[in-house]
């Protein structure tokens, strides 16, 4: 029954519009950043590099597609959570608003295998915007800049060779769509409390700003909370382009995401057994 | 067999008793009416029936198991319309009764999944999206989805709310014709007492979340008095025929053409013997009370 209640609820999914404003979104903002990149992209990169510039001397294709992966994924990273609560924060709420609860709960279905129908199908349209945003930047990136070395600038700058490249880019983008699933873990627990879409979106977003903002604020009396806060852990993919890469950093971080989706969706199960169909 | 037994059913939210110890008993094949107005509880009570809702106690037995213990198996052989026929708007009407269908485990194949909906006379929009359709049109969709995996019970929340006096035609020969021809138990919620009239052979009727009465339609409209129209031209002349009879008691209203009087149906064929008797010539006698007048009483009653 578990797979006709998935295959009914990614239908439903994937019928409806509002779906697809995020392919689209990263479709559209993907290729300008590329060609923007390989048009201007070594501006950019002397700007950050202009410190340096006296000291080191950079040589080679350095704005390449790899590079240019990397920086389009810092840049949109911010931005995903938005379009994923699109679908994930309206996928139980969104029954709720249309009156739908009073169709699917009378089925002869337990409860449980249409909430966790639901929550599969949200977390794979997570995973199939990651996969998008990937193939387009890395794909793209290359077939116009070519391969080379990535060039890492956060707080040091590291150089990643090109053959030390791929696989980095494999487990940094699994990391994000792990982030990315969190944030729609989220969204889902929001969905599975109130009875329509907006709510779960904004309130998604609020936890996010609110969390964000307490990880960023230096003060000791944060200092018990942060290390729990998935905001503190969703960038852990940067870890990955490290080197060394800092792995018991990266298995701390993925554990609390992966700690932070089982508490929504078992949270959300409870929810969704002891609720009343009034809608 | 009985289809279903509620017993002592609950439903409080805070200190309000929304269903307050109803007991119930739909036999097979019955087309058994619910009736109360609004707010008495009907909704509520289907809402727990379909496991929407949890009863705050009491227990609710369908086909001989018990709801809370065998879910899944009683709703494979329920299906049911509860309240508002609401469906996923950006999907055709095929699509939505293909999804519905999957969900019940029913034949979603194209013919039976057409077939459906040509008993509900919308297999010739069956591709269009259910937002272009109107309400009468989505009421008939919500009936589809109801006999799609071809239940034994068939729960109607209201099904002929907001539809034309053919719509709700429509609805009623369905009815019949499932309870006639295809044997199957219906439970027929509904506030337009004529509806439940025409169609039902057993009834409860419910007020504030208590059942008022309950038993056959014939026999709870036989019972007590109705008003008579006796049309005559000769009305002056009926209250002097009667005078001699208890009868003349019951005229409640004299016009030109007509005299009125409350009468038991067993008296009816009596006073028109005993007019006819005295010459008196009669156009017409049209019993009026209907269950509305019968249902007004009693729950007047029980306020």
């Amino acid at each position: 029954m578990m797979l006709a209640a998935l295959r009914v609820e990614l239908a439903k999914v994937f019928s409806k519009w509002r779906t697809f404003i995020g392919f689209i979104a990263v479709g559209l903002l993907i290729p300008i950043i590329v060609l923007a990149m390989g048009k201007e992209g070594n501006q950019y990169f002397s700007f950050a590099t202009q410190a340096l510039s006296q000291t080191f001397d950079f040589k080679g294709n350095l704005m390449n597609g790899y590079t240019v992966a990397y920086i389009v994924f810092g840049a949109l990273y911010i931005h995903i959570p938005f379009l994923v609560t699109l679908v994930s924060g309206d996928i139980l709420a969104g029954e709720a608003t249309s009156g739908t609860y009073r169709l699917i709960f009378t089925r002869p279905v337990k409860r449980s295998t249409i909430v966790t129908a639901k929550y599969i199908a949200s977390m794979l349209y997570v995973n199939m915007m990651i996969v998008w945003m990937a193939i387009l930047a890395m794909v793209l990136g290359v077939a116009f800049l070519g391969t080379g070395e990535i060039v890492v600038i956060r707080s040091q700058i590291t150089i990643i060779a090109e053959h030390d490249a791929l696989w980095r880019f494999v487990l940094a983008y699994s990391f994000s769509a792990l982030s990315m699933m969190t944030v729609a873990s989220i969204a889902f627990l929001c969905s599975s409390l109130v009875e329509n879409s907006i709510g779960p979106i904004m309130t998604t977003m609020a936890i996010i700003i609110v969390f964000t903002i307490i990880s960023a604020i230096d003060l000791p009396m944060f200092d018990v909370i942060r290390p729990m806060l998935f905001t503190n852990h969703m960038t852990g993919w940067k870890l990955l382009f490290d080197d060394p890469v800092p792995w018991p950093r990266v298995f701390t971080s993925a554990s609390v995401l992966v700690g932070h989706m089982v508490v929504c969706f078992v949270a959300a199960q409870i929810i969704m057994q002891r609720k009343d169909i009034l809608t | 067999m009985n289809v279903i037994e509620l017993r002592g059913l609950q439903k409080h939210y805070g200190t309000f008793r929304a269903v307050d110890g109803l007991d119930l008993t739909v036999r097979q094949g019955d087309v058994y009416g619910f009736l109360g107005p609004n707010g008495a509880g009907k909704s509520t009570t289907i809402r727990m029936m379909m496991s929407l809702i949890r009863p705050t106690s009491g227990s609710i037995t369908v086909f001989g198991e018990s709801l809370h213990h065998h879910r899944e198996k009683i709703l494979r052989r329920i299906g049911a319309i509860v309240e508002r026929p609401d469906f996923y708007n950006y999907l055709s009407a095929f699509k939505n009764l293909e999804l519905v269908g999957r969900l019940s485990g029913a034949d979603v194949s194209r013919a039976n999944i057409m077939r459906v909906l040509g008993m509900v006379s919308l297999d010739e929009r069956a591709m269009s999206k259910v937002k272009t359709y109107s309400h009468g049109m989505k009421q008939r969709l919500g009936i589809a989805q109801a006999l799609l995996h071809n239940p034994d019970l068939i729960v109607l929340d209201e099904p002929t709310t907001g539809l034309d006096p053919q719509g709700m035609k429509d609805i009623r020969d369905l009815i019949l014709a499932l309870s006639a021809d295809h044997k199957k138990t219906i439970l027929l919620s509904s506030h337009i007492l004529p509806e439940v009239e025409l169609t039902a052979n057993r009834m409860v009727i419910i007020n504030k979340g208590k059942a008022v009465v309950e038993g056959m339609v014939n026999d709870l409209l036989n019972a007590g008095k109705m008003k008579v129209t006796i049309e005559t031209d000769e009305s002056a002349s009926v209250r002097t025929a009667l005078a001699s009879t208890p009868w003349v008691g019951r005229i409640t209203g004299v016009t030109e053409h007509a005299v009125i009087m409350q009468l038991d149906r067993a008296e009816i064929a009596d006073v028109i013997q005993h007019l006819t008797a005295a010459s008196i010539h009669i156009h017409s006698v049209v019993p009026v009370r209907s269950l509305e007048d019968y249902f007004l009483s009693l729950t007047s009653e029980a306020v």
